[in-house]
């Protein structure tokens, strides 16, 4: 038995966060229906040229049911109504004041299902000025200080990184928020609403640069890969273009042993690299070295033959990397799904193991409505013929009602 | 103050990780869960983390700790020990959650492994978050934040081409670890009335984060792979191009303008200036592909104007642009004083200070910091006392051994 088997989630999700949680709900066995309209998709539907075949949106969409329907119409509402009554959970992060225009916003659904645990995750969170701008994961990392310090003290700017970080944690936080908020109702049967900010969460994650100002009122500025306690420590570039492996030397036992590997060349045995204290006092010369003895090797050989010594190093991985990992392999880390328009793909698996319970199932991301008809029927007790019709009237979307509905955003 | 319970308030966890597992545990403690810190006599690790509170390196000053520790209680306690271990047992009885991140192998060896804590309490639910994995052939590998970071695909999205990746601030490998084992446990409390027993939980900070701090990364690479096509590129460092930053007036903005009609805003926000209505610029690959030229341009426009004026400007156009706030103008950011973010905490030997508080607010179960992170065996009395009816000699015997 899958550990939420029991429980139902309503999901409007756009872009990263609620689509990442509700995928992982799914892969714990809830029963995750995705509310999509043709007229206002999922910005990840409309990042290439054909909505159902985006590998993002189908790797953060699946799991779960797709509900095409026109929230628009009251028809649509009161459809989307009924799914509200059936519902344990509601996660949205569509931008402030999205829902509420809908009519779903947390004082109208707890009229109609008071127990609901409803889970708002905006990028800034309600409740101040900034609560209805709309938020994509490299803004609030932007927004949270974290990009102020993400970056090399020598860059003229920070740039961090092209990935949608925070999102993918701040979901994470979200699932918890909805988990926990369950737990409350079974003891209490009190349902409730919480309001998330993804801002927030970048902003715990980097809890202590908060701390600093707070209690020694420094502004944390980029530090780079440079450590306090550990040098080297950084990314050095190995034999190729854009090629690295991460090193990192804790102590005097790692540094002999580090030494012992590059072959003890007459530098390591200068005093001034003697402890810890002389190699971070004379950092930029110590990386200079390092720098010289990793640029001819390959970076997994780097890799290797400091981990045999008992050093902590690891290669600066990209996706091949991944799908080769030992360790991966060995622990079966990725699937292989068939999706009816993208065919055969590999997609991330299930990052945790649980005793006495079978290994987390991962479906295909579903085609815009894909469930549409199976939900109305099973559900919500509709006639074939009331279904139909609602589908002609465009109040509800299938697969072949909505695959003129798809704009990329290229232009 | 409120008074009302927490989401989790009936719940113990015991707490026997350290940097790994601490963002874990302090979830639930903000979430109202009596979370015990059970440390070794010389402390965790995490109590050498710099910064430090008055930049004097001090076991009860690590800012890092302060933060991911808040709101839990602590004890001393080596269970490698017979008494520590006999003494932990008496713990894992009374606890809902174990969280630990020893090295595979460990806790067996001491014979407290899942399958003897659950003949204690079958109603435990134990997390163990190791490195690499609890089998496998990089098992015994060893690790860091920057080295699982580095593993985790993010890094290589990092900084400038061509220059080295950037580590992204915090320990984010740990903390996709930390996150998914409080999802499962969670999950495994969710079940446990209905199967009438604790689950075990198995989790690496190598898997975790690279499967969960990006996760399209995979996707990305697989949909390119076409067959009889050219072998798929792989991930880039697109930071500067993709989201291009902008100097301002008062500091420096990140605008992400990828639909024509985002453009469009954005050119408007600027002032309508002819050089940018030039139709090529509507295009996202056209500016990708002249993303230097195009950053030369903008510099004239960005410069007229401040982060706010530019962010709101944004709002009204329809293009997201965000400030990039240091960590000063975050907390002096009106929306994060008007949702009260910051809590003060008061702590013993650190001294008082604002905290960042749990990111988000709960109508029913407030999420809080409770109390200050634990000193060094702060509650032994508390617990092994009042708890498990140690007498104040017993502990100074425990004390005098190195039990406690």
């Amino acid at each position: 038995m899958l550990p939420l088997e029991d429980v139902k989630v309503l999901s409007f999700g756009t872009g990263g966060v609620v689509p990442d949680a509700g995928k992982i709900l799914g892969e714990l066995g809830a029963d995750v229906i995705k509310i999509e309209s043709k007229d206002n998709l999922d910005f990840m539907r409309t990042i290439g040229p054909d909505m159902n075949n985006i590998a993002q949106f189908n790797e953060a969409n699946r799991n779960k049911r797709s509900f095409g329907v026109n929230l628009k119409t009251e028809k649509g509402k009161e459809l989307v109504s009924r799914l509200v009554k059936w519902t344990d959970i509601l996660l949205e992060n569509f931008r402030g004041g999205v829902m509420k225009s809908l009519g779903f916003d947390y004082g109208n659904v707890r009229k109609l299902n008071p127990q609901i645990v409803y889970v708002s995750s905006q990028g800034f969170g309600g409740g101040g000025p900034f609560s209805d701008f709309q938020a994509y994961g490299p803004m609030l990392s932007a927004a949270s200080g974290m990009l102020s310090i993400w970056a090399q003290p020598d860059d003229p700017y920070p740039v961090g990184s092209n990935s949608p970080l925070p999102d993918h944690m701040a979901s994470k936080h979200a699932i918890i928020a909805a988990l926990a908020a369950l737990d409350y109702r079974h003891r209490t049967g009190k349902g409730q609403y919480i309001d998330m900010a993804q801002t927030e969460v970048a902003v715990s994650l980097i809890g202590e640069h908060y701390l600093d100002y707070t209690y020694n009122n420094r502004i944390a500025k980029p530090t780079g890969n440079r450590s306090t306690y550990a040098a080297p420590h950084g990314c050095y570039p190995c034999k190729g273009a854009d090629e690295w492996c991460a090193i990192a030397v804790f102590n005097d036992v790692e540094w002999r042993s580090f030494s012992s590997v590059m072959g003890d060349p007459a530098w390591t045995r200068d005093p001034k690299f003697a402890s810890l204290q002389g190699r971070l006092k004379n950092v930029e010369e110590l990386d200079q070295h390092v720098r010289q003895w990793t640029s001819g090797l390959d970076a997994y050989v780097v890799m290797e033959v400091l981990q045999a010594a008992g050093v902590a190093a690891g290669v600066v991985q990209r996706a091949p990397d991944t799908l080769a990992d030992p360790q991966l392999k060995w622990l079966g880390s990725t699937v292989e799904l068939d999706h009816p328009v993208s065919g055969k793909r590999l997609y991330p698996g299930v990052p945790f193991r649980m005793s006495g319970a079978p290994p987390a199932q991962s479906t295909a991301a579903p085609l815009l409505g894909q469930h549409t008809e199976e939900i109305c029927r099973d559900l919500l007790n509709m006639a074939e013929d009331e279904i139909q019709r609602l589908v002609k009237e465009d109040i509800l979307h299938t697969p072949a009602s909505s695959k003129d509905g798809g704009t990329s955003i290229l232009g | 103050m409120t008074t009302k319970e927490g989401a989790l308030s009936p719940y113990r966890v015991l707490d026997l990780a350290d940097s790994k597992g601490a963002y874990c545990t302090k979830l639930f403690a903000d979430l109202g869960a009596d979370v015990i810190k059970v440390e070794a006599p010389q402390g965790d690790p995490g109590r050498r983390m710099p910064p430090f509170a008055g930049d004097v390196p001090h076991h009860e000053k690590s800012l890092y700790f302060l933060h991911r520790n808040a709101g839990k209680r602590g004890v001393t306690l080596d269970f490698e020990t017979p008494d520590g271990r006999d003494i932990l047992i008496g713990l894992v009885a009374r606890a809902d959650v174990l969280v630990e991140n020893s090295p595979p192998d460990y806790m067996a060896g001491l014979g407290l492994d899942y399958a003897a804590l659950r003949q204690v309490n079958p109603r435990l639910i134990m997390a163990s978050i190791t490195d690499f994995g609890r089998s496998g052939p990089y098992k015994d590998r060893k690790s860091s934040n920057l080295v699982d970071f580095a593993m985790s695909g993010v890094m290589i999205t990092s900084g400038y081409p061509g220059k080295e990746p950037s580590l992204c601030p915090g320990t984010p490998a740990y903390d996709a670890a930390s996150l998914y084992a409080n999802i499962s446990i969670l999950a495994a409390m969710h079940m446990r009335d209905a199967i009438g027993e604790g689950r075990f939980i198995d989790v690496s900070v190598h898997e975790t984060s690279r499967l969960g701090l990006y996760p399209w990364i995979i996707p990305n690479y697989s949909y390119a792979i076409n067959p009889g096509g050219p072998p798929p590129s792989s991930e880039s460092r697109l930071g500067a191009s993709v989201y291009p930053v902008y100097p301002c007036k008062d500091g420096l903005i990140r605008v992400i303008a990828l639909t024509p009609r985002q453009w469009d805003a954005l050119v408007r926000v600027l002032g309508s200036p002819e050089v940018l209505q030039m139709p090529d610029w509507r295009s996202f690959l056209y500016r990708i592909g002249n993303a230097s030229d195009l950053y030369a341009l903008m510099l004239e426009f960005t410069q007229k104007y401040t982060m706010i004026e530019l962010f709101e400007a944004g709002k009204r156009e329809g293009v997201p642009i965000a400030p990039i706030l240091n960590i000063q103008d975050f907390y002096n950011s009106p929306h994060t004083k008007a949702r009260q973010f910051f809590v003060e905490v008061e702590h013993p030997v650190a001294g008082k200070a604002e905290y960042p508080g749990p990111p988000y607010k709960w109508t029913e179960s407030p999420a809080r910091i409770a109390r200050p992170a634990p000193c060094l065996g702060e509650h032994n009395e508390e617990v092994y006392c009042q708890e498990l009816g140690f007498s104040r000699d017993d502990l100074v015997a425990l004390r005098g051994a190195g039990v406690i």
